[in-house]
């Protein structure tokens, strides 16, 4: 920490570097401290710890002026996770062959991940790195990949992407801190990694690299995040100053200097970095997009999701759910927490004083152990459940939006922005309309520099083992219409709605089975594919999924609202993707895997 | 052309400059959820033009007071009035139990035919008027009257039972709000449930002006329920308008003006489809003025705002209501709203129902034309991870960052105790300013370098303040309250050397001024199309919610 002894005499005249001191501010920069107050043990926070009990605290002596604040003493849950992006735009293509012109969000770090479909949410280990090769080039990861317009390397897995590099775009060491030995080499490491970056290598890259949809982010509750957004401009639009900012939807109990709200606190300018910093909220399905002028930003496509996974995935094999949660709750009078432990209150639930939270104790105990998923993996669940309800064998993410042509074409060319008249043409499942949807890998777009850019890295391709589940976290981000999606076959249980746990406050569990959801713009809920025994065992017996859902076979995501079913003018698309049974599923729980 | 009630369209360019000079003045405005009580209402439906915020003047029908015999204006504490055409249309507040009777006047123009209105959730007796499709309605000129026993307490619409597609989207709307009998089941305000009202001395602070505030609530409680206890309420009427529907009404009234109740023609044809609105209301107004006070003068048809204020950890109760055409995913930053009732049906859990509500918890609280719900919303910085207030703990009795002449006294509002209560919160000391803190986040930092009087340490390093771009709604800091503001925008400044030093104010922060400094977060439609009023942006359904410190007394009769 540095001293506070300013010298008086020197204070004012340093007034304005104070200001700049204080804000460490050239304009780019990135933010991912290998340790924090809560997460103090750097070797501990590029994994994710198991969760043995609620972290136990004490406080930290008053020294000087410091301390006098609650730190972590010991069992610390949670790690840090860093990722950047740029505001700016980009161009991506329509299902009917059209490119459109957007403003977006792209990634500007975990590249790699984007284009396989993955979030780019990083540890520190791996967002703190230097890029490998000599140098980033335009349009990067595409460029390496040697990718063409509509072509997908990393095909489902068969092919391999050149890119594979995590990090940080940009990231240098900082060169003038080491060479006046004024780095704090301890913490940044021997080569200076503080923040500091070369702005050509983000300009580089950042510059119409727009992501339809957004960068996706996804990290675990106990998580320190850091999200640097950096404002690249919008090269299409030289009359614009546009700020750019991120909202997290959803956020309980967010703060209104990171809540991305321009007209509640800050926007950032053109040729600056500003890094949003969040404690992970509860575990569910939230989403984050731009707030200025949200409903052009928002139209234009600056829309993308975030997940946040409970601590109950990383209860220890053969553990308890229902004790696990008890020690969440901090113990309960049956299950009281272990000996010398205390309650962390922040991640307890208790109904009788909380009206807002969800994650009580189940009503039922039904004993479930945590174990193996389908593919092998530790079980992975929604929320926080106590019972294992929530329980998945693979995720996607599933982002419903819609782009009006019209609107687009005006944003593209300095015109009025007509807001009454806005009407979406291209009903988009993650930024693509069918049958792009269910073409694997990603897409790219040549943007107006001559650059391939992947504009929307994830297909909405869902592969489910056989006889198991897929959590489909669905959000609806259009800015005019609420939006319906039916299941063709294999039921939807809604588990989850609005990032809250599905239960009451008697600890009965509210999630029900349907054959189609609808959301309203700026909402999300849980729904899991149910292709187990589960959901036809009531009708149709014991071993009814092997015959109703068998392996091989091709099931449908579709919205109902038929004329949505369309790309524009061309008369079968829009909001529609497949489901596949596989024998397995390999390489990964997500967008990317393989259906064998 | 009758001359009376057709010539109030203000001009353009008035009316710009009166809405701005609004906003400025009263950029501290504040809401409940303000109407009239009693057992008999004496209402007519008339013709006004609403006042938008692009200057237009629309013409419009609604319910207003034919006189205010019997009726008292609630709450006491804010001056009110009702005029005899205003949309919503009065907000009519009973009593669970009460027999409620409503006589209609129609003062409609004559060509717009019959009026009524219908009250979903109630059974409905009628006396007099004329028979119309869904209920007896009153004919040009004519009344009608109606009444029911006010049996389900929350949050209920009314609106025209006559053309409706024409006359609600017209402005026939309303709101009845009936109070519970028992309002908590007698457990709110008191010192043992979590509504903050009423325990002792809540309300009270020390030497702060404004304090102990005003009680602004219609009752303690939304329903006969122990989990519907709140402490702050606002009521929220949401509904659109198309341009191009109230102007094909006022051609066809001026063009009839004179025709007979009855004869041939004597009667509109408006279209109401296709629906192209370009006004996006709540309370009948769209935003900025939505913001302006309750009863402003600027707007003499719309009395009602929305403008919410709370204090951390206050339950506020939301009512809202779906008129118009559209749904609306109505998003409110900052928490989630726990449902407790849907029409004035309260969502139960089957285990002790006496005890747990079932209602779903909502980030976005869609609104339905005909529903209407209430749900309850608080805000508190749990789990932030940092300390809201900016507090440091005092050492040796100096200020952090202080010089050699200190030239600030130990400032006490920077290093007070944060004792946690079972939840966590600071609850011991009602006359605290830092009640209901979040004592876990006490004291901890969120920069990592110092800044004036606000300790470094923590995670993040802010931006440069030259890079950023300030909302009207900033306070200058991450921080809320004035005290942790002044203290973060104020380096270290020692007159003894130089006798001008001077804090680093914040510009263009007016709406959120030195004394309040809350957080701003925006309450709005998620349909981001209708947080615009005809194509500009921003506008529409759009309100910013303040969370105030206790520093700043919330004054809803402003």
């Amino acid at each position: 920490m540095a001293s506070r002894k300013w010298s008086t005499s020197l204070f004012l005249t340093v007034l304005l570097c104070l200001v700049a001191l204080t804000g460490s501010a050239q304009s780019f920069r990135v933010q991912c401290p290998p340790s924090t107050v809560t997460h103090p043990i750097a070797a501990n926070n590029n994994s994710e710890p198991a969760y043995n009990g609620p972290t136990q605290f004490g406080t930290a002596p008053i020294n000087g002026t410091s301390g006098g604040y609650v730190t972590p003493t010991s069992n610390v849950n949670g790690a840090i996770k860093c990722q950047q992006i740029s505001g700016g735009d980009g161009l991506a293509t329509m299902a009917d062959g059209t490119q459109t012109y957007m403003f977006s969000f792209g990634p500007l770090s975990g590249l790699a991940d984007v284009a396989a479909g993955q979030p780019s949410t990083q540890f520190p280990n791996v967002f703190n790195t230097v890029y490998p090769g000599a140098l980033l080039l335009r349009g990067d990861p595409a460029t390496t990949d040697g990718a063409t317009s509509g072509a997908s390397p990393g095909n489902g897995g068969s092919a391999t992407p050149s890119f594979t590099w995590n990090g940080a775009i940009g990231l240098q060491p900082d060169a003038d801190a080491l060479a006046s030995g004024t780095c704090n080499t301890a913490f940044y490491g021997p080569q200076c990694v503080d923040g500091h970056v070369d702005p050509r290598q983000i300009i580089d890259v950042g510059v119409m690299n727009g992501n339809i949809p957004a960068p996706l982010a996804a990290f675990d509750e106990d998580d320190e995040f850091f999200l640097t957004l950096t404002n690249v401009g919008m090269i299409m639009r030289p009359d614009l100053f546009e700020q750019h900012t991120v909202h997290f939807h959803g956020y309980p109990n967010a703060s209104s200097f990171y809540d991305g709200v321009p007209d509640a606190s800050v926007a950032i300018n053109i040729g600056g970095s500003f890094t949003y910093y969040y404690l992970a909220p509860d575990a569910g399905t939230y989403f984050w997009h731009c707030h200025i002028t949200p409903p052009e930003h928002l139209q234009m496509g600056m829309v993308g999701q975030l997940h946040v996974r409970p601590r109950q995935d990383r209860v220890p094999s053969g553990g308890s759910l229902y004790t696990y949660l008890a020690y969440q709750n901090g113990g309960t009078s049956t299950v009281p927490l272990p000996t010398g432990m205390a309650a962390d209150l922040r991640t307890a639930c208790n109904p009788a004083t909380d009206i807002l939270c969800s994650a009580t104790m189940p009503a039922i105990n039904t004993g479930a152990l945590q174990g193996l998923d389908k593919l092998g993996n530790p079980q992975r669940y929604t929320y926080n459940d106590g019972d294992g309800s929530t329980a998945y064998d693979v995720e996607y993410p599933i982002q419903m939006h819609g782009f009006d042509p019209n609107f687009h074409f005006v944003g593209m060319t300095f015109n009025p922005e007509m807001f009454v008249d806005m009407k979406d043409k291209y009903f988009l499942l993650n930024g693509r309309g069918y049958p792009d949807t269910v073409t694997p890998g990603p897409q790219a777009t040549v943007t107006t520099d001559t650059q391939m850019h992947y504009s929307q890295p994830m297909p909405a391709i869902i592969n489910i083992p056989v006889g198991g589940r897929a959590l489909l976290r669905m959000v609806n981000l259009s800015v005019t219409e609420y939006h319906t999606l039916a299941s063709l076959g294999i039921p939807m249980k809604e588990v989850g709605f609005m990032a809250k746990l599905l239960r009451d406050q008697g600890g009965n569990n509210t999630e029900f089975y349907t054959n189609s959801i609808t959301l309203g713009g700026g909402e999300s809920l849980d729904v899991i594919l149910d292709a187990s025994d589960d959901s036809c065992r009531a009708f149709a017996g014991s071993g009814c999924s092997a015959t109703l859902y068998k392996a091989g076979s091709t099931f449908y995501l579709y919205t109902p609202q038929l004329d949505h079913l369309s790309n524009d003018a061309e008369n079968f698309g829009g909001m529609m993707t497949e489901v596949h049974i596989c024998n397995s599923v390999s390489g990964g729980n997500t967008y990317g895997n393989k259906c064998n | 052309m009758k001359a009376t009630k057709m010539t109030k369209a203000i001009s353009n360019s008035r009316l710009l400059l009166a809405t701005m000079a609004a906003l400025l003045l009263t950029a501290t405005a504040f809401a409940a959820a303000p109407g009239i009580s009693g057992t008999t209402f004496n209402l007519t439906a008339q013709q006004a033009y609403l006042n938008q915020p692009d200057g237009e003047a629309v013409y419009s029908w609604g319910y207003g007071c034919l006189n205010t015999t019997g009726v008292t204006f609630l709450p006491t504490a804010i001056s009110g009035s009702c005029p005899t055409m205003q949309v919503p249309g009065p907000t009519l507040i009973v009593t669970e139990g009460q027999t409620v009777t409503i006589n209609l006047l129609n003062g409609l123009p004559t060509a717009a035919g019959n009026t009524s209105i219908l009250f979903p959730g109630f059974t409905v007796t009628t006396t007099g008027g004329v028979t119309g499709l869904l209920t007896q309605e009153a004919a040009p000129g004519g009344s009608v009257t109606y009444s029911f026993v006010a049996s389900a307490p929350g949050t209920h619409p009314y609106y025209s039972g006559t053309q409706g597609d024409l006359q609600i989207e017209m402005g026939l709307y309303g709101a009845v709000i009936v109070l519970p009998s028992n309002p908590g089941n007698g457990t709110c305000d008191t010192n043992n449930v979590t509504n903050l009202y009423g325990k002792t001395d809540y309300g009270t602070a020390n030497s702060v002006p404004g304090f102990p505030e005003k009680d602004f609530r219609l009752a303690h409680a939304a329903y006969d329920h122990p989990k519907s206890c709140y402490d702050r309420e606002y009521l929220f009427q949401w509904a659109e308008m198309d341009p191009r529907i109230h102007k094909q009404a006022l051609a066809q009234v001026a063009a009839k003006v004179s025709c007979t109740a009855g004869s041939v023609g004597c009667s509109l044809n408006v279209q109401t489809e296709p629906y192209h609105p370009a006004y996006f209301l709540i309370n009948g107004r769209s935003m900025p003025d939505l913001m302006d006070p309750n009863y402003a003068a600027e707007y003499p048809h719309q009395p009602y705002n929305g403008n919410p204020h709370m204090h951390p950890g206050e339950l506020t109760l939301i009512r809202t209501i779906g008129q118009g055409h559209w749904q609306h995913p109505f998003h409110e930053h900052a928490n989630h709203v726990r449902i407790l009732g849907r029409d004035g049906n309260l969502v139960l859990s089957p285990t002790n129902p006496g005890t747990n509500l079932a209602g779903i918890l909502m980030f976005n609280t869609d609104t339905t034309p005909g529903e209407s719900f209430d749900g309850i919303f608080y805000f508190s910085g749990r789990g932030l991870n940092w300390d809201p207030y900016g507090h440091h703990p005092v050492a040796s009795g100096t200020n952090l960052g202080a010089t050699n002449a200190n030239p600030f006294p130990t400032d006490p509002l920077a290093s007070p105790p944060c004792t946690p209560d079972a939840d966590g919160y600071n609850t011991g000391t009602t006359t605290a300013l830092n009640y209901y803190e979040w004592c876990q986040d006490h004291n901890k930092p969120v920069q990592s370098m110092p800044f004036g009087d606000v300790a470094g340490g923590g995670p993040a390093t802010l931006p440069d303040p030259n890079i950023l771009t300030n909302g009207a709604w900033y306070g200058g800091t991450p921080y809320l309250g004035p005290d942790a503001n002044l203290r973060a925008t104020m380096p270290a400044c020692d007159t003894t050397r130089n006798a001008v030093c001077t804090t680093l104010l914040p510009s263009n922060v007016q709406a959120n001024p030195a004394n309040e400094r809350g957080w701003a977060f925006m309450w709005h439609s998620h349909n981001e199309r209708e947080i615009t009023t005809n194509n500009v942006f921003p506008g529409g359904m759009l309100m910013m919610m303040l969370v105030d410190s206790r520093e700043f007394a919330i004054d809803e009769s402003q």
